[in-house]
């Protein structure tokens, strides 16, 4: 039997997987969910003592990213959990199917996931932080670095997420070797909704060249993982 | 053919030769670091055959088998299945191999059929109702179907996993350790559903029961530190002698 097989019926498939997966368990989501919400507590405690709200404008973009970023390495981590839990990877793998769409369907649900977090989450961190600062004009462009970045974030947490599966210690390594590779885009992100926060009239420029930095960044990394990821998946 | 004797000679082309061959390994050497984990494996196997690979702990016989299933590239060497080049053009036989391992490969949040579903939209089929029904009633979990994986016993995962592993109906079925962790009444059931699927496919089973082995087997191979020690026909086998040779070989330890 030989019949053909498309890439497109093949990454629906895989992306409804993960999904009706994660909407039964709510695994993921639950628990970036209750974690982003402990970060936040904490960060409610850290600045309990800051009067001037507009101090916390200005150090608000490296707050909300360093939120996103480790929220994300808890849902990253178990982004394959399923997938190794009863070998269903090697299941997948024994199909007639490229492995690139593999590393696309598990980028866009993990992308999914995360974007469904920030959504509760990001307006959370403007309720607790920002309420009673005065936000400049350009606040709402938060949303173009946020998109940005966390497309970058899902796509090269993937990549490395499949390749710590089988290593001791993947939670503390997938931190160890996320962190560094996603560091030029988290500094462009920063800057990027840290100059949306603050406003500061001639900065402009410095907000689309940060959004264009990381928007070029995500292309590399999800070409190079999409590239790489056959070789990573059958080491 | 006698214990000790060599199995099927290789031909210049550096495949051994099988009569309508289903399976051709020629010189198969997989090396992981220092590990020499196969070590010029040859044989070749008819269609419709049913070979079992006994080995001890570490001879190579997993590792045999994830090449066979095209979930590793050895080192050096070839192999032929079906026809067809299993290096050169791994995604056109994935369509017509199976696998069940005694791991499941099924998702314990999904439903029986949910997981068939999935695993037949991988090989090209918009998920046929019909057809899955079929594959739930061959392995009689149809009256749970609707039912997450996860409440289902080992013995019913693993026969779902046969479901699972025809959904593509393969031409050549891949088992490794299926009975692990079965109890006897399981392994009668999954006995009787590989028979009932045995009809016009190619079987290899990765084993350490011998008796277990050599009821199903057609053929059988002994592998030790990588290497094919014997491969013949049941029929012309000593059994005595062969499990003489089995058990000199599991004392050989691994590689």
């Amino acid at each position: 039997m030989a019949r053909k097989v498309s890439g497109l019926a093949q990454y629906r498939a895989l992306l409804a997987k993960d999904v009706r997966q994660e909407l039964r368990t709510r695994e993921m989501l639950v628990s970036m969910g209750v974690y982003a919400l402990l970060v936040l507590t904490v960060y409610g405690a850290a600045l309990a003592q800051v009067g001037d709200r507009l101090q916390v404008v200005s150090f608000a973009g490296g707050l909300l990213w360093a939120l996103i970023v480790f929220t994300s390495l808890l849902g990253l981590n178990r982004s394959f959990a399923h997938e190794t839990e009863s070998g269903c990877l090697e299941g997948i793998l024994l199909a007639p199917i490229d492995r690139a769409v593999i590393f696309l369907a598990k980028a866009t649900s993990n992308l999914l996931f995360l974007l469904m977090v920030e959504i509760v989450v990001v307006p959370l961190f403007f309720l607790f932080f920002l309420s009673g600062a005065q936000l400049a004009e350009t606040t709402p462009l938060i949303v173009l670095p946020l998109l940005i970045g966390t497309v970058g974030v899902a796509g090269v947490g993937t990549l490395l997420s499949t390749m710590t599966i089988d290593t001791r210690g993947k939670d503390v390594l997938l931190a160890i070797l996320f962190i560094p590779v996603v560091f030029p885009l988290l500094y462009a992100c920063v800057s990027a909704t840290s100059v949306a926060f603050m406003g500061v009239e001639g900065t402009l420029g410095t907000f689309w060249t940060s959004c264009t930095v990381a928007g070029c960044y995500d292309i590399i990394m999800v070409a190079a993982a999409w590239g790489l990821y056959e070789f990573v998946v059958s080491a | 053919m006698a214990p000790g004797e060599k199995g099927s000679a290789a031909t210049a082309s550096g495949f051994p030769t099988a009569a309508d061959p289903a399976v051709e390994v020629a010189g198969l050497v997989k090396q992981f670091g220092d590990r020499r984990a196969l070590d010029g494996a040859s044989f070749s196997l008819p269609a419709g055959a049913f070979l079992s690979i006994f080995g001890p702990n570490g001879a190579g016989k997993t590792t045999l088998l994830r090449i066979l299933a095209t979930l590793s590239r050895p080192t050096r060497g070839g192999v032929r299945l079906l026809g067809i080049d299993a290096l050169e053009e791994p995604e056109r036989l994935r369509s017509r191999i199976g696998l069940i391992s005694h791991k499941s490969m099924l998702y314990g949040d999904l439903t029986a059929a949910e997981n068939l579903a999935f695993f037949s939209s991988l090989y090209g089929g918009s998920p046929d109702r019909e057809r899955i029904n079929e594959l739930l009633r061959i392995v009689e979990l149809d009256h749970r179907r609707n039912d997450a994986v996860r409440t289902f016993s080992r013995g019913m995962q693993q026969r779902l996993s046969i479901a699972r592993a025809l959904v593509n109906d393969p031409d050549l079925v891949l088992l490794d350790e299926p009975y692990s962790g079965l109890d006897p009444h399981a392994v009668e059931l999954f006995d009787e559903l590989i028979g009932r699927v045995r009809s016009g496919r190619t079987f290899i089973m990765v084993s350490h029961d011998l008796d277990k082995g050599f009821a199903m087997c057609t053929h059988a191979l002994v592998l030790a530190r990588g290497q094919v020690v014997v491969m013949a026909e049941k029929d012309r086998i000593d059994r005595a002698a062969f499990r003489d040779l089995y058990l000199a070989t599991v004392g050989m330890g691994v590689a």
